[in-house]
């Protein structure tokens, strides 16, 4: 039997139209735009052309676009970039308790380096308070970092409302929009976003590709240093076949997410409704409606996420757990945990994103698998029988 | 090395988990170990005849290596005499399993300790010796850090209207039968309500009782509320999970206290 694979918040395939668009910018094309020759003129052709076609994609200038190697490296360009760059003007930074592990890290950091952060809570579906967040604004604000939605429990935040705030006070808005993209229309003028981070795998395209979107008047000091590509905010030559992916693949997902989206959405609504009806003491984790169309979060009462992940890989089935069991620092979710669960609960969550190229009769295995799986390991646990259900 | 990088013998134990049950009976003792970082809970069971483990029996709540090592200690331990398994360490344990991931060797390989637990408690047993049961001292909750502080600003000592609870988490602090009908009163309104009480159980009606159970009310046992926190109003509470001695944050946007 074929794998299924529910698990694509943590890695996407490249779609095979991305990789033909790429292929011929390996060998034949492979120039570098700093070259004066023909060879070096193509490769500034392509990547400034790439550049126009994503900015599309967000409705942005292409002049606001910078490449990066990623997600990851747009967050630190962009939150440690704008601090460092904007330090005279105050040294206080606001982010959610939700956010990607990367930003809580990145402000752990700048809190090293004599920055005040901030942590907005948010409300048992994981969504900010958008009057709590007003209320934690200062004189020394320079910058709101909440991501567009969760990456965990597939939350959407309030991000009109923020960036609404945001532009009324004149403070810098960051969004790490990498769990949404391809899974909601951006754009960065509707929502007023100064800085947006995004990444190519996310919409199918190659990994070690991204983009940070910087508004005019937005702007950062470097955090890689070298021969002044991208206008000196990111040195390091160009990675042209990468880009040209990211581009084609925003390209694709431009025409295609309006039906991809209903399509994940029937996935998504039919494993909540079978999971919540099939399976006794079973809670779904985050927003019943503000949610992303691929993502179904759940938590069993009584076993633990990762033998729920081993069972169901035994079965050829591909999820994610936010139990402590699984992670590197055996912390439970951060995510969850602000949504007002104990450790306990969070210890038994099981985390399903939908993609590109599943087809219906995955959704018809892990629904068959999930009631199967959670009843056996109940069987082997203390509290589910001692909770005398 | 993965977190879940297991050897096919863990594999093999957590697929078909041996000796899973409990057991019953004069001649049976039972140990339970806890992990305080992660949830884990181990319970083994033996049975003893003649100073000899013949029968042991465990259940578990936690990852794979939890319920292989679980498995694989009951194993182990049939037919050897209880001074034998008292020599039976983690590491014994792991090594049968061919290994386990480092950062699991301590975290989810607790049976053996429960097994130690489980002798300590047969020979007590044997010996007349009452087990000891955990007492924690009845300190009045309403000392908690902060009650005066937020009072009106998301903590209640009396619910008037139900209704302004909607959509918000509420921890209501267990003081007797009034606070457990409030808090299943407030599961109607609610986003979410828990109950903590210091102590292993509700004592209560059996209509209320029942009440409970079928509710919404995520209980909290062997915890006591220490600190109430935010910014202007109710966030966060800081909880004392009394059984492990843990403490921890527990994100809520009202407290209820001496209903």
């Amino acid at each position: 039997m074929n794998e299924v694979y529910l698990d694509y918040q943590s890695s996407k395939p490249v779609d095979p139209r991305v990789i033909d668009e790429m292929t011929p910018y390996f060998h034949d094309l492979f120039g570098n735009p700093s070259s004066l020759h023909k060879v070096g003129d193509i490769a500034t052709d392509t990547l400034e052309d790439s550049r126009k076609r994503i900015a599309a994609f967000i409705h942005a200038d292409a002049d606001d676009i910078v490449f990066t190697s990623g997600a990851t490296e747009s967050i630190n360009l962009a939150l440690i970039g704008f601090a460092l760059k904007n330090r005279k003007k105050g040294n206080h930074i606001i982010i959610s308790e939700v956010e990607h592990i990367s930003i809580h890290n990145i402000a752990k950091y700048l809190a090293s380096q004599g920055f005040e952060i901030t942590k907005v809570p948010v409300d048992q579906y994981g969504r900010v308070n958008v009057d709590k967040l007003e209320r934690r604004l200062r004189d020394s604000t320079i910058l709101i970092s909440i991501g567009y939605a969760s990456n965990e429990i597939g939350t959407i935040q309030p991000i009109t409302e923020i960036g609404k705030i945001a532009k009324e006070k004149g403070i810098a808005f960051h969004t790490d929009a990498v769990a949404a993209e391809g899974l909601v229309g951006l754009d960065v003028n509707r929502d007023n976003i100064d800085l947006m981070s995004l990444s190519s795998n996310d919409i199918y395209g190659p990994k070690g590709v991204g983009v940070l979107y910087m508004r005019k008047g937005f702007r950062v000091n470097p955090i890689m240093i070298g021969g002044g590509q991208e206008r000196g905010l990111r040195s390091g030559t160009e990675d042209i076949p990468g880009i040209v992916g990211m581009r084609t693949a925003a390209e694709i997902m431009s025409n295609e997410m309006d039906s991809e989206v209903v399509r994940f959405r029937r996935y998504r609504d039919k494993v909540i409704k079978h999971v919540l009806e099939d399976v006794p003491d079973s809670h779904l984790n985050g927003h019943p409606t503000e949610r992303l169309a691929s993502n179904a979060h759940f938590r069993f009462d009584g076993i633990e996420g990762e033998s729920i992940l081993l069972s169901l890989k035994d079965k050829g089935i591909a999820v994610a757990t936010g139990s402590a069991c699984s992670s590197k620092t055996l912390e439970p979710s951060h995510t969850l945990i602000a949504t007002g669960l104990v450790h306990e609960e969070a210890h038994g969550s099981l985390e399903l994103t939908f993609g590109r190229f599943n087809v219906d009769s995955d959704v018809d295995r892990v629904i068959e698998a999930i009631p199967e799986v959670v009843a056996h390991l109940r069987t082997i646990s203390p509290i589910y029988t001692c909770a005398g259900r | 090395m993965k977190s879940t990088q297991y050897s096919e013998k863990v594999l093999d134990h957590f697929r078909n988990p041996r000796n899973v049950g409990t057991l019953e009976g004069d001649d049976v003792a039972s140990g339970v170990v806890g992990n305080p970082i992660c949830g884990d809970l181990m319970e083994v069971f033996i049975r003893v005849k003649d100073d000899r483990i013949v029968e042991a029996k465990f259940r578990t709540f936690g990852c794979g290596s939890a319920i292989a090592t679980s498995s694989m200690t009951t194993e182990m331990v049939k037919g050897m005499t209880l001074d034998e398994a008292m020599q039976v360490t983690r590491e014994n344990v792991a090594s049968e399993l061919e290994g386990l991931p480092p950062i699991k060797m301590h975290c989810s390989n607790l049976a053996a300790d429960a097994l130690h637990e489980a002798i300590k408690n047969y020979r007590a047993k044997m010996a007349g010796e009452p087990i000891a049961e955990k007492q924690y001292s009845a300190e009045p909750t309403e000392c908690a850090i902060g009650r005066d502080q937020f009072l009106g600003k998301g903590v209640y000592v009396s619910v008037e209207d139900p209704k302004e609870f909607k959509g918000k988490r509420v921890l209501v602090v267990h003081t007797g039968d009034k606070s457990l009908d409030t808090a299943i009163r407030l599961t109607a309104y609610s986003g979410r309500v828990v109950l903590s009480t210091p102590d292993k159980d509700i004592k209560t009606t059996k209509v209320l009782k029942q009440k409970l159970a079928k509710s919404a009310v995520k209980v909290l046992y062997e915890s006591r509320l220490l600190e109430i926190r935010g910014e202007e109003e109710v966030e966060r509470v800081l909880m004392h999970n009394l059984n492990e001695d843990e403490k921890y944050e527990l994100y809520v946007d009202a407290v209820v206290l001496s209903e």
